[in-house]
């Protein structure tokens, strides 16, 4: 039987979403170059990796993922996200990453579940 | 029930009791319809209930007692030594014959035992979509980028998204929404999402604005929660 947490209310951890984001990020783009060919596969895998590891804690949370991959070359990026939801038990979790020739944006929103 | 006697006078209740009293073989039963007799008056009668008690005195104890049971069956309240009428009425009354006040009780809201969204009341992804466009449009009509202000009107543009969407989505839904604003240049962009959620409740939809000096590109998910 899968464990599930019932009773006590669970509230969404930034720190280890960001080490399984880091993590995923590394494992896939780390020490490559920007690639106009390959980006499509590197977020296509940056976020279907990190959805497999959050998925994996067994939380119960309906998650997002979205990363933005962008070459650098001078021009400026922002992001910003607004939320509706219950802080008490929902939180989000952003990581900037980079390295010699792109930027890596990724962001975790966790949304809590009824149980 | 019964219906309840007429009061006897005292004169006739005496000449009962000598009766009674000499028959022989004079058992239990008997001696309690004497009693259940002499009180079943109703509570009009004040003025006679001194000389019924005092004429209790004069019985042996056992009838005494079956008086005093019979008092307590017969509903009859005789002043406030007999308060025992109360009792047996179940409910909550104190020796001086007032209710006593019930608790005040904590309002607890019930359960709607909704399980999904009301038919119709799904997040729309077309509607969403269309106000979206139409935000980025009309704020971003002309504006050129500066890395000074951008940063501001992302903020503001995620904010504004919101809060006109909270305004249309459907109760019980938690909206998530993120934009992202970066120069028009040279450089290749490419933004992705996954989620994990439930399909037949929940929805997304994105937006990409573009003009001559910036690029934006909102995202909004819509989640159902019971």
């Amino acid at each position: 039987m899968e464990e599930y947490h019932s009773g006590d209310e669970v509230s969404f951890s930034p720190d280890d979403a960001s080490n399984v984001v880091k993590e995923c990020i590394e494992g896939i783009v780390g020490g490559v170059d920007y690639s106009q060919n390959k980006v499509n596969q590197w977020t296509a895998s940056i976020v279907e990796h990190t959805l497999t590891q959050l998925v994996k804690q067994g939380k119960p949370f309906k998650y997002i993922v979205n990363c933005a991959v962008m070459q650098k070359s001078g021009a400026g990026l922002h992001t910003a996200n607004s939320c509706y939801w219950d802080t008490t038990t929902d939180g989000s979790c952003t990581v900037r990453w980079e390295n010699r020739t792109m930027y890596c944006v990724v962001s975790v929103f966790a949304v809590a579940i009824a149980l | 029930m019964a219906n309840q006697p007429l009061p006897l006078s005292q004169e006739t209740l005496a000449q009962f009791n000598r009766s009674m009293a000499t028959e022989p073989g004079a058992s239990g039963p008997p001696k309690r319809r004497l009693g259940s007799i002499s009180t079943r008056r109703s509570s009009k009668d004040q003025p006679h209930h001194r000389p019924l008690f005092l004429r209790g005195m004069t019985v042996p104890s056992s009838e005494l007692s079956f008086l005093s049971a019979n008092v307590s069956n017969s509903h009859v309240s005789m002043g406030k030594r007999f308060s025992f009428a109360g009792w047996h009425q179940g409910g909550r009354v104190s020796f001086s014959g007032l209710y006593l006040q019930q608790p005040i009780q904590e309002v607890y809201v019930e359960n709607t035992c909704r399980t999904g969204p009301e038919p119709g009341c799904h997040f729309s992804a077309t509607r969403t979509k269309q106000i979206l466009q139409a935000t980025l449009d009309s704020y971003l009509e002309g504006v050129c980028y500066s890395p000074d202000s951008c940063s501001q009107l992302c903020l503001m543009l995620a904010d504004l998204v919101l809060s006109e969407l909270k305004d249309v989505s459907p109760p019980r839904y938690k909206l998530v929404c993120q934009v992202v604003v970066g120069q028009s240049g040279k450089q290749g962009i490419r933004v992705a999402s996954r989620s994990l959620m439930n399909l037949s409740t929940d929805n997304y939809t994105s937006v990409v604005f573009q003009n001559h000096s910036l690029f934006a590109v909102a995202l909004v998910h819509g989640m159902y929660f019971e």
